[in-house]
């Protein structure tokens, strides 16, 4: 059999501000995870560094290393790749007041 | 020759004791026909994410299709026990809500048919909500239950779209209330984007869910919020008449002849339409989850 291998979208058309992640998700059986995290509008403002967290519990969360700015522009794309993350994995990035952007957030998941 | 019946009351001994000597299939009773048999730690098996219709722009998407998420394949993973895992693989499905009052999810499985007949669905579920309190928490998830989205052939007189929902209500504003419901009304349809080609309805509004006429259970929650047991469902459905049938919850089998369906006009590109949904509905401001370990649909044909 081949290997499983899923891309699932996490955020969909979601606008982020503050402290914004994407929802928790459970890909213990994945070796690997490339991440794109897509503007679909033109974001506002300065935009931060997006960063992959994981965590071992899906409710408490800590960096793990990868990160990449946000888009700068309108269907602009950020990328992470990880690896040795466990079971847990989310983005999250934080927007000074008055920041944003609407996020189409992927997790491409290979075991 | 009268050997038809003989014969055949042989291949069906023969078929239910293959079927019952095979451990991954003999905890279900499949109809002659197994359409799939979905075990997770095989992947996802087709259940993806309920997407909602759109045009030109994401955002003429309804709110009740654009709070949908991807599925997962989980391990039940806990905090305090670690890996809770499924029946026969560490792998189960997961359908997970959002943290907001009322926020739902829903996964599909999207087929077609190719015989008006008898149907089976069968599937070992359980519930919980995210642990993220030292509670039982047994009135945190407000719903789990599954739906089939259902049209005739094109070449059907009168075919109808017609959609069977079912959902166990596990809780209501922080009531216990443990029953099963159905729906016969759907949302209005309306247009999404600029032209004149798509309709979108959100079928699973809280709005009329009716009960299920003796459909009260009270289902295996188990003592602490990260405890599960598996739970067993069946739903028979007939294509040709497009009514339920059967329905059937661990011990319990349920009288059905009040049951009705979501009943539309055919709409003109979904025809043979066999969609099977799992979805649930978060009562608080936490996650609800649905697992399924594993699902086996079949047909009679």
């Amino acid at each position: 059999m081949l290997p499983e291998n899923i891309t699932s979208v996490v955020s969909r058309n979601e606008i982020w501000t503050g402290k914004a992640a994407s929802e928790p998700h459970e890909a213990g059986w994945a070796r690997e995870a490339v991440i794109f995290v897509r503007a679909l509008k033109e974001p506002k403002g300065p935009q931060p560094v997006a960063r992959v967290e994981i965590s071992p519990d899906g409710m408490r969360w800590v960096a793990e290393g990868a990160a990449a700015a946000m888009p700068a522009g309108r269907d602009g794309i950020a990328v992470m790749r990880v690896s040795h993350f466990g079971n847990w994995l989310r983005v999250a990035a934080d927007f000074a007041d008055g920041c944003e952007s609407t996020v189409l957030v992927t997790m491409h998941l290979k075991a | 020759m009268t050997t038809s019946q003989p014969t055949n009351e042989m291949a069906e001994a023969l078929r239910l004791a293959l079927l019952r000597a095979d451990p991954k299939l003999s905890r279900f009773d499949p109809l002659p026909r197994i359409i799939s048999h979905d075990e997770f730690s095989n992947g996802h098996c087709g259940w993806s994410q309920l997407v909602g219709n759109y045009e030109d722009d994401l955002d003429t998407m309804l709110p009740g299709y654009a709070q949908h998420t991807g599925t997962m394949l989980s391990t039940l993973s806990h905090w305090d026990s670690g890996s809770h895992g499924g029946m026969g693989s560490s792998y189960a499905l997961k359908v997970a809500t959002r943290p907001r009052k009322g926020a739902q999810n829903v996964a599909i499985k999207r087929h077609t048919f190719r015989h008006r007949g008898r149907i089976r669905f069968e599937v070992y579920f359980t519930f919980k909500p995210e642990a993220s309190e030292l509670k039982l928490s047994e009135t945190d998830v407000r719903s789990v239950g599954f739906l089939f989205d259902l049209q005739a052939g094109d070449h059907d007189k009168g075919g109808e779209r017609v959609m069977p929902h079912l959902r166990f209500l596990n809780a209501l504003d922080g009531e216990h209330v443990q029953k099963w419901q159905f729906k016969r009304q759907t949302t209005a349809f309306k247009p999404v984007g600029s032209g004149d080609k798509t309709l979108s309805h959100y079928h699973l509004a809280p709005e009329g869910w009716e009960d299920l006429p003796g459909g009260e259970q009270r289902l295996c929650y188990n003592e602490i919020s990260t405890k599960v047991n598996w739970t067993y469902l069946r739903f028979d459905f007939d294509l040709e008449t497009m009514k339920a049938l059967d329905f059937q919850c661990n011990d319990r089998r349920f009288d059905m002849t009040a049951f009705e369906s979501i009943r539309i006009p055919a709409m003109k590109n979904l025809w043979c339409m066999l969609n099977f949904c799992l979805f649930a509905e978060t009562d608080t401001d936490k996650r609800a989850f649905l697992y399924v370990d594993s699902a086996c649909i079949s047909g009679d044909f």
